[in-house]
């Protein structure tokens, strides 16, 4: 199934960031459902443009490569490749598609299925059964360069990191640890609270609440704190 | 075959004569019999006392009451009594012999202990041969003293066989059971053990008169299949669990790969109805339910299982899915920190749960998700944290929110169920908008008893879904 849905949209200027044109945001859908490609396909919203689909390992490396979507919409569990799934797309395309980003889609909010794809570059993830609106919003806050963070992940970092356990880092740049901040921060989001109420509520900017989001992520990729690293080493990332 | 739970001393003709269907006297009988020659029919019980598993369908499958111990324990007098005419001639002498020889009180006083710790089915066949063979050094001893003539060529090399043959299968026992020794240690003594065995067969021969080369031959032979028999029974029994254990690991792999199969085409098509059919049909609830009693088969025995609804954040989302088929709400539990056990006397031992929470934590929880599931609707946060502090529990909805000087003061649900049931556990409870002013966040808070416990961080709950 190499060329599966693979239909270029009869203006092909999206393929190039061009910042006149990044009105609409380039889209790559894959996983390995057709019903679940096409219904996603149908629910985004008019402003997101599908510029392919993708079902295997291979063809979505190959098609992140040709088309260079602003985002791919990722699921985590995919056949083909040598078994990795979502991850080994992310690790075998980033180098050749410097302006893409990914979020995972994941069928179950366990975090052993996102984690992998996190650690791997994704940046951040959404159950398939968020509603097209929600996968929307989360495309083009991952576009804009933000982290997407649904509670359970949130939660997972919690645990994670040791914070409930009162373990706080000292320096901003320490990547084994959340700061108070991030911890707080966290929290909220793990309640169920949107970025704009944890501001509010934090009393603090909406871009504040995005900057903390965003450098948790970066230690949940980075950190060699051994539980993510355990991770890593039961999937065989490292 | 099989050995029942009640009996009288290892359930071996018992056994036998339920599994042949030959009358349990006659099998009785026999035994005793074969016991008068030369000791065969002891051999045979013990050999099939230690082989023969037990029946576990008796309820509750822990180790004898004190009671039966007590009773395998006169019953075993009755056997070394029986026995040693087999060994020496020495019957009339046994039962002052018993009496005065202090080592088999001494065996027999120790054992209830070691009962306890062992499968009931070992533990009195060490005693019964370690006090079998100083029954037969006290009875030679005494017959020797009042003049009687003892083959002592015979005696001694049947005290340490005996001796011998007791000790290495208490270390086998103690390997079986897992008692964490120093694995070269034990290996030693079980290596002593058998020379002890071997070298009272040999004895049997050394002693003889005019040794031939056919002596030499038989001595071997004798040591051979000594140590075949005592280690025998050991070898069938890690056989035995080898097995069960090999088929365990099968079972667990093919419940693996079901697990995968469905995880990503059945979840995938639950989670896509509820997508299509909107948040809150009857189609998409009856889809969340379907998918939800999957995940519990699919991960209940997988890792461990343990949490069924002892664990806090399982008994949570048990409620939430209870609530989920009767209302048109969606929780999304979110679970962090250390697994907190529900019910002071149902904590498993092992796991990591530090906390003892206590019903009433779960019961104003209950009754904060069913107020946000009856008046907001919607998707709605439930949010654990157990920590050192304590424990956290948020209930927040995205409803039409109450104010709590609204409510009329006949009106328990809130005030009583909720607030004063926390106050009560020596906790707090707050009633508060939700974030942004919208809808109802219910706070409660419960701090940790003052024990000095380091809670290790786990993230065994956050890895299922709800």
């Amino acid at each position: 199934m190499t060329s599966t849905g693979l239909q270029p949209p009869s203006d092909n200027v999206h393929k190039d960031p061009d910042p006149d044109a990044v009105a609409r945001l380039g889209i790559l859908i894959v996983d390995d459902h057709s019903i679940f490609r096409s219904g996603l396909r149908s629910d985004l919203d008019a402003d997101l443009d599908v510029l392919g689909e993708a079902a295997t390992v291979d063809s979505a490396i190959r098609q992140v490569i040709v088309l260079q979507p602003r985002v791919v919409l990722l699921d985590v569990h995919l056949p083909g490749g040598r078994g990795g799934g979502g991850a080994e797309v992310i690790r075998d395309s980033a180098a050749q598609a410097g302006n893409t980003l990914f979020l995972a889609l994941s069928v179950s909010d366990a975090a052993d299925d996102v984690v992998s794809v996190i650690r791997a570059g994704a940046r951040g993830y959404i159950t398939k059964s968020s509603s097209g609106a929600e996968v929307s919003d989360a495309a083009r806050r991952v576009a804009d360069g933000d982290a997407v963070f649904s509670p359970r992940l949130a939660g997972f970092v919690l645990d994670a990191f040791g914070a409930v356990a009162g373990e706080t880092a000292e320096t901003t740049d320490e990547l084994d640890r959340l700061s108070a901040r991030e911890t707080e921060v966290m929290r909220l989001i793990a309640r169920g609270y949107s970025y704009k109420e944890v501001a509010s509520t934090l009393f603090i900017a909406a871009k504040t609440v995005e900057t903390h989001v965003s450098s948790v992520l970066r230690k949940l990729q980075l950190s060699s704190r051994h539980e993510l690293t355990a991770w890593a080493l039961e999937r065989k990332l490292l | 075959m099989m050995r029942p739970r009640l009996r009288l001393v290892g359930g071996v003709c018992a056994g036998f004569a339920e599994h042949t269907g030959v009358g349990l006297f006659t099998v009785r009988l026999v035994v005793v019999l074969l016991s008068l020659c030369g000791g065969f029919g002891v051999l045979l019980y013990a050999w099939l006392w230690l082989t023969v598993p037990s029946d576990e369908k008796w309820p509750g499958s822990d180790p004898l009451p004190k009671s039966s111990l007590a009773r395998a324990r006169s019953a075993s007098l009755v056997v070394t009594a029986r026995v040693p005419a087999s060994f020496a001639p020495v019957d009339q002498e046994s039962n002052h012999a018993s009496d005065t020889n202090t080592g088999v009180g001494k065996a027999r006083g120790d054992s209830p202990a070691r009962a306890h710790a062992d499968p009931a089915r070992t533990a009195p066949v060490t005693e019964i041969l370690l006090g079998l063979a100083l029954l037969a050094a006290g009875s030679a001893l005494v017959a020797s003293r009042l003049g009687a003539d003892i083959p002592l060529a015979v005696v001694v090399p049947a005290i340490v066989v005996l001796a011998g043959t007791a000790l290495a299968w208490r270390q086998f026992a103690d390997i079986r059971s897992g008692v964490s020794q120093q694995s070269s240690a034990l290996l030693v003594r079980i290596l002593g053990a058998l020379v002890l065995v071997a070298v009272g067969i040999l004895l049997f021969f050394v002693t003889g008169t005019n040794p031939n080369a056919w002596t030499v031959i038989l001595a071997s032979a004798s040591v051979l299949l000594g140590v075949a028999v005592v280690t025998a029974p050991w070898l069938l029994r890690l056989w035995s669990d080898l097995a069960d254990e090999r088929a365990a690991r099968a079972r667990d792999a093919e419940r693996a790969d079901i697990a995968a199969h469905l995880h990503d085409s059945v979840l995938q098509t639950l989670a896509l109805i509820q997508q299509k059919a909107g948040p809150h049909s009857d189609i998409a609830r009856l889809a969340r339910a379907q998918e939800r009693e999957l995940r519990e088969w699919l991960f209940t025995g997988t890792r461990g299982g343990s949490e069924s609804a002892t664990d806090l954040g399982a008994t949570l989302r048990l409620l939430a899915g209870e609530m989920e088929e009767d209302f048109a709400v969606r929780f999304n539990v979110v679970t962090v920190g250390a697994g907190v056990a529900v019910g002071s006397e149902t904590i498993p031992e092992g796991s990591h749960s530090g906390i003892d929470a206590p019903e009433a934590l779960v019961a104003a929880a209950r009754e904060a998700m069913f107020n946000a599931a009856r008046h907001a609707g919607g998707t709605v946060s439930v949010y654990l944290e157990a920590g050192a502090r304590g424990i956290e529990l948020s209930v927040t909805d995205r409803g039409s929110g109450f104010r709590l000087d609204q409510i009329s003061p006949d009106r328990l649900g809130v005030r009583e169920s909720i607030l004063g049931r926390m106050r009560r556990a020596g906790g707090n409870a707050v009633v508060r908008p939700g974030p942004g002013g919208a809808g109802t966040e219910i706070l409660l808070t419960l701090p940790a008893p003052p024990v000095p416990s380091s809670l290790p961080v786990v993230n065994s709950a956050v890895g299922r879904n709800s």
